[in-house]
């Protein structure tokens, strides 16, 4: 049986307490000595900005070697690696390098995307970076739908900086994917 | 002129110069409200329209000026459309009788003039709490005429707060009116000239401390504002009485609620803490040789008497959340009115014993 509520006897302290405000002074004291020290935590946001943290995770983007040439190859571990099934890949050979694949088409639908970079992390090229814009607020959703080309011109104005092709990087290295000068092109 | 015509025109003009300063004082607090209340929080305020947000007022005034005027469907239009007006009018009126300077008297073209009140009559406190009343007629009207349950709702909280409420105002300025021996503003605030212990929250032979507490409390529950917000209550209600309201119907509640802080407040100053009167005997510029500049000392002491009361408005909403219904219903009724009435017996008792 829960014990009954009896009204509890004030203490003459308790009771001048009461009759003198003095709760609702303590309160009235803190809100004043915020106003007189005023410290504001406010960032006016679009006059000033936030530095962002080094691994920022913003839009992403497709990226280019320093010879202008689309570092994709079109594996799709990238559209495999996404749990929200923001991106799809039309993988395609490359006309007359029957070896190598490229990505014909390639959409990514950035309403879903939640920024995890699992993308990233898949790519086996670093094709995909993860640039640091995120002022992406449009007036129509459908705006966001990129296609292949709106995604590498992010990553042309977000990664200047461009890597040279893997088999100039690592020449005593054997690669996939890479054209070799002996095999004969496909008959068309 | 006839005397007649030039009575109207001078009226006409402290008419116009009170509704004016009034209107600057509502544009003023709604900025400094939203700025008080944001350094109290560590947030800024407005901070876009103008340097530091200090046109913000009149960017507000523009945007209600031009929203769509919209009546819901199944309002009451008549009732619906003078709710605001009723709510305004009575907001307004009360500075009629205040009394925002000293008791001179002008002779213009064989007419006498009190230039620091538009009239000074003989019932001032009871003419400011008859039309104080008919203001709640407008949150009610509004609430009932807007066909929706959340103005209802806050219609009919503000209706019985307003009630018991607006009881403990006039109960706490009895002691008042019987210290003073008149209802009228100007006689009061002349009976408290002198030290600032001839103040009527001072005074012997009743210090009127007790009925200043409850007339405080009292005020901010009738002027709806936290924490006794009930009828505006957002979180539950909305907005309350005027969640139908768009446009300058809107705006003119939203007028009438600060009109109303202001008059409270200047009721308040008059009343307790002497009006225009300084905290000592006769005014600095007197003494410095300029007897006819001294208005402007004492309308100095009244606005700084009624700003830190209204900053008193802000800092309460800043600190305190709101009560439930029947904490307000109970401390209303079971504590500030038998103080008020134990103020009344004991001032009449003291007063009846030094005269």
């Amino acid at each position: 049986m829960p014990p009954t509520a009896t009204p509890k006897r004030l203490s003459l302290s308790e009771w001048f307490k009461t009759i003198t405000f003095y709760e609702i002074l303590v309160g009235m004291k803190a809100t004043l000595s915020h106003l007189l020290n005023y410290k504001p935590v406010t960032l006016q946001y679009p006059h000033e900005k936030r530095t962002l943290p080094d691994n920022y995770r913003g839009m992403l983007a497709l990226l280019r070697y320093d010879d202008g040439t689309e570092k994709c190859v079109g594996c799709d571990l990238c559209e495999a690696a996404c749990p929200s099934r923001v991106i799809r890949v039309v993988s395609a050979e490359v006309p007359g390098e029957p070896t190598k694949r490229y990505s014909k088409e390639y959409y990514m639908d950035m309403t879903r995307c939640l920024f995890c970079g699992m993308c990233v992390d898949a790519c086996p090229v670093d094709a995909l970076g993860m640039t640091r814009e995120f002022e992406w607020a449009v007036y129509d959703k459908r705006q966001l739908h990129l296609n292949k080309q709106q995604l590498l011109a992010i990553g042309d104005r977000s990664f200047p900086i461009r890597e040279k092709r893997l088999e100039l990087q690592h020449p005593n290295v054997a690669f996939f994917n890479v054209p070799f000068k002996h095999v004969p092109p496909k008959p068309n | 002129m006839s005397e007649f015509g030039l009575r109207l025109a001078i009226s006409l003009t402290q008419i116009a110069a009170v509704m004016g300063i009034v209107v600057v004082t509502v544009l003023l607090l709604t900025l400094a409200e939203r700025k008080v209340l944001g350094w109290m929080q560590d947030r800024m305020g407005p901070m876009e329209v103008g340097p530091y947000g200090i046109l913000q007022p009149f960017a507000d005034a523009i945007k209600l000026f031009f929203k769509e005027d919209i009546i819901p469907a199944g309002a009451n239009k008549f009732l619906f459309t003078m709710a605001p007006v009723l709510c305004l009018i009575p907001a307004f009126i009360g500075f009629a009788v205040i009394p925002w300077g000293p008791n001179w008297t002008l002779e213009i073209g064989g007419i006498t003039v009190k230039p620091f009140v538009i009239s000074d009559i003989n019932i001032g406190i009871l003419y400011i709490l008859a039309f104080a009343s008919i203001g709640a007629y407008g949150i009610i009207l509004g609430g009932w005429a807007s066909n929706s349950k959340y103005s209802l709702l806050g219609g009919l909280r503000s209706a019985a707060q307003i009630i018991s409420y607006e009881l403990n105002v006039g109960l706490s300025i009895i002691g008042v009116v019987i210290l003073a021996g008149s209802l009228s503003l100007v006689k009061i605030t002349d009976a408290q000239a002198g030290w600032f212990w001839n103040w009527y929250l001072f005074a012997l032979p009743a210090p009127q401390i007790f009925a200043f507490v409850v007339y405080v409390i009292s005020s901010v529950a009738e002027t709806n504002r936290v924490p006794f917000d009930l009828p505006e209550a957002e979180s539950e209600l909305v907005a309350g009485f005027f969640t139908e309201y768009s446009g300058l119907r809107f705006a003119f509640f939203f007028l009438a609620e600060y009109a109303n802080m202001v008059l409270v407040s200047c009721v308040a100053a008059a009343l307790f803490l002497g009006g225009w009167n300084a905290p000592y005997p006769g005014t600095i510029l007197e003494l410095l040789g300029f007897p006819s500049l001294s208005w402007i000392e004492s309308t100095m002491w009244f606005a700084v008497k009624t700003y830190s009361f209204l900053f008193l408005f802000f800092w309460l909403r800043a600190t305190l959340p709101r009560l439930r219904y029947d904490q307000l219903m109970r401390f209303g009724w079971k504590v500030l009115l038998p103080i008020a009435l134990a103020n009344i017996v004991v001032t009449a008792i003291a007063v009846f014993i030094t005269q």
